[in-house]
């Protein structure tokens, strides 16, 4: 893996009216990784991806890829973009659609057909190639629409949450195909709201919230930091609780979520503290639906870092 | 329910200026105009530009013109020197129909039939019905002005056809002729004619060659120029759904940027518009015999102009636009409007003098009298380069800001 960063993004500053989209987010990426942006709804992170498409302008920070801005005609040729919906012509056949969408990415003419040719066999629908892309099911559409950005073999891919819509199955061929991507040198850059997809694909996540990028790192280092040797601990109340019961479970160390019976918090000293936890939580009036423990993982890290529950 | 639905539909409405400025405005506007040009063209308000020569300056000829331009309907053209100053301008369109009361022709007041007919009308063939309405009004002039010689021809009529009047009587008519022609400058309204008033006229048609054909030209450059309009506006559209898709998104963030996009669609549209006029005018060749391939540069010349504008335009029309609500309905309120006062719906002619000269504001007029030109007035080729420039560089410079509004499109 390359060490210099091919991305790297300052203090991004973007404000749409009276929201602030990104309030000085910073990030970097190396060419041959997978990063992904995790985050609630509104943390930031399609407008942190489409700055870096070029498609948001900032109101101040700045970004770099491999030494020029988004709106440099040389780094838009190293960049490709996947956007969440099928960007591709449906009544147009498949192969159509890539010679197009290829020349529009800045391929030579001469040099269309073979990139065509290979993108198609790597994303497994050379078979299909005749085929108009609205005959397709939603996997291979979602397999065309990522083919179609790298025609022009770009060092970054950027992919606004790439399987959203789609059944375990496709997921999974949708997720071989950007790992042979990662494969074959290119940055991967994507969105998910997905965590174990970012389990599965990430070498490294970032975690969005309040339009600052909270952390980014590899899962284990980011568990190892939040948690240390602690346990994440899961509380489902049976109802809302009052505020001297949120008073109390401050002080031990719970955090509230977006779900208002849901609380995380952490265990410390090991499981047989769990009881001693139990019973003071009953104490102080937690009418208790769930306690569970668990090994800290990237859900944990995911609500340490933005107080809220992922989406499921 | 019912009434949050309605609820709904009438705040949404509200909120939406397009939607509301397309739903309550642009209507009446459109009747404003159209009531305008069917008012003039349908009612008695049409007024004619009349390039009128009097070669014979008598008594009798001036009565008829003086009654004659006092007509609402008669605008003389002022400065006509002469019979070829007005085909001239007929033929260029400055002036609707011309009038000579020509020297070489029978006198008024003894005119049979037998010679030249004292009135010459200069006629454009694709504005024939001007000669009609003129030709109307000079009747009534004629009966106005000089109602003593109308009846005199009655009267000749009489004693040649039905019975000889004694000297006696001949003079008693000749007394009462006397009196009419006093009594005429004040008089109003017409007297029946009891011969053909038609064997006072004679027609000339203006036009260059094919002249018979010259209205189908006329119509099928109106019509086509609409329709370029309406295909580029509907093909521009196209710009919506593929950004609805994402594929302007994809296609921004690539090397060409969003320009690629609008200047591909802008090529696309211009090749449609010019096939499609191109079906319109062979079509107008294999079955009326308009001389398309006689003048297939000058037609050329026109066409591509008109094609580059039309897509410009429609790209502009459609890019300018914040919904797709507004995109379905401007460009066609637009366009409308566009060719109802341009002419490519009813002939400028028929509208009053202020809507020609706003019609002036339109594309439709410019390609509408390059066409004439070329089909009715044989123009040089050259005489039509400022107006298919002007066509083609206000294309280009709608395509200029096409490329502006575009970004609106995919920049957030």
């Amino acid at each position: 893996m390359d060490s210099e960063p091919l991305l790297i993004v300052r203090g991004a500053l973007r404000r749409f009216g009276d929201r602030t989209a990104l309030a000085g987010a910073d990030l970097a990426a190396r060419k041959g990784e997978v990063l992904v942006l995790l985050g609630p709804n509104g943390a930031g992170k399609t407008t942190l991806l489409r700055a870096l498409a070029g498609r948001v302008r900032l109101d101040a920070g700045q970004i770099r890829i491999g030494g020029g801005t988004p709106d440099d005609r040389a780094v838009r040729r190293r960049v490709g973009f996947v956007p969440q919906s099928i960007a591709l012509w449906g009544r147009l056949p498949v192969r159509t659609n890539l010679e197009i969408l290829g020349r529009l990415a800045g391929l030579p003419r001469q040099d269309v057909a073979a990139a065509v040719d290979e993108a198609l066999a790597w994303s497994g629908l050379a078979e299909r190639a005749a085929d108009r892309v609205d005959d397709l099911s939603g996997g291979m559409q979602r397999r065309i629409n990522i083919a179609a950005g790298t025609l022009h073999r770009p060092d970054l891919l950027l992919l606004d949450e790439p399987t959203v819509g789609l059944d375990p199955v496709a997921r999974e061929s949708v997720h071989r195909v950007l790992a042979s991507l990662r494969d074959r040198g290119m940055g991967l850059i994507l969105t998910t709201h997905d965590l174990p997809e970012a389990e599965a694909l990430a070498d490294r996540v970032a975690v969005l919230a309040g339009g600052v990028v909270r952390a980014a790192d590899t899962i284990p280092i980011l568990v190892g930091r939040l948690f240390g040797s602690d346990q994440e601990v899961l509380l489902m109340l049976a109802s809302e609780p009052a505020p001297d019961l949120r008073d109390f479970l401050r002080t031990t160390l719970f955090s509230p979520t977006n779900e208002p019976r849901l609380w995380v918090g952490r265990l410390r000293g090991g499981l047989e503290q769990l009881p001693g936890l139990r019973s003071g939580l009953v104490a102080a009036g937690a009418d208790i639906d769930e306690l569970r423990v668990r090994q800290p993982g990237l859900h944990g890290v995911f609500v340490e870092l933005t107080g809220t529950v992922p989406q499921q | 329910m019912t009434l949050a639905i309605f609820r709904a539909a009438l705040l949404l409405l509200l909120r939406d200026r397009g939607a509301l400025l397309m739903t309550l405005v642009v209507p009446v506007v459109f009747f404003l105009i159209f009531a305008e040009i069917f008012a003039t063209a349908a009612g008695d308000q049409l007024q004619l530009r009349v390039a009128i020569v009097d070669e014979v300056r008598s008594e009798d000829s001036t009565r008829l013109l003086k009654a004659l331009t006092a007509v609402p309907a008669v605008r003389p053209v002022a400065g006509v020197a002469d019979r070829e100053a007005a085909r001239d301008l007929v033929r260029r369109g400055t002036a609707d129909v011309g009038l000579v009361i020509r020297a070489d022709g029978e006198e008024l007041a003894t005119a049979n039939g037998l010679a030249a007919p004292p009135l010459l009308l200069l006629v454009d063939p694709s504005r024939s019905v001007t000669a009609t309405v003129l030709a109307g009004q000079l009747q009534r002039a004629y009966f106005t002005a000089l109602p003593d010689l109308a009846v005199g021809r009655v009267a000749e009529l009489v004693g040649t056809e039905f019975t000889e009047f004694t000297p006696a009587q001949q003079a008693e008519i000749d007394a009462g002729l006397a009196g009419l022609r006093e009594a005429a400058g004040a008089a109003e309204g017409s007297r029946p004619a009891g011969w053909t008033f038609d064997e006072l006229l004679e027609r000339d048609d203006v036009a260059g060659q094919n002249a018979a054909l010259n209205n189908v030209a006329y119509y099928a450059g109106a019509v086509a120029f609409m329709f370029l309009l309406f295909a580029a506006a509907q093909g521009a559209l196209g710009l919506l759904d593929d950004q609805e898709a994402g594929i302007l998104d994809r296609v921004a963030a690539g090397p060409g940027g969003i320009a690629v996009v609008t200047n591909g669609r802008f090529l696309f549209l211009t090749l449609q518009g010019l096939v499609q006029a191109s079906l319109i005018f062979g079509c107008a060749w294999l079955v009326y015999g308009v001389d398309v391939p006689g003048n297939f540069g000058p037609w050329l010349m026109i066409t591509v102009s008109s094609a580059v504008l039309a897509a410009g335009l429609g790209l502009l029309l459609v890019t300018g636009c914040r919904t797709r609500a507004q995109a379905q309905v401007l460009p066609t309120v637009v366009i409308l409007i566009m060719s109802a006062i341009g002419g490519s719906m009813v002939p400028r002619f028929f509208m009053p003098h202020w809507l020609q000269q706003v019609g002036w504001v339109t594309p439709n007029t410019w390609a509408l009298e390059a066409y004439s030109g070329v089909f009715w007035r044989s123009e040089p080729a050259l005489q039509l380069v400022p107006i298919c420039l002007a066509l083609a560089g206000i294309g280009v410079a709608a395509l200029g800001l096409s490329h502006w509004f575009g970004q609106r499109l995919v920049r957030d």
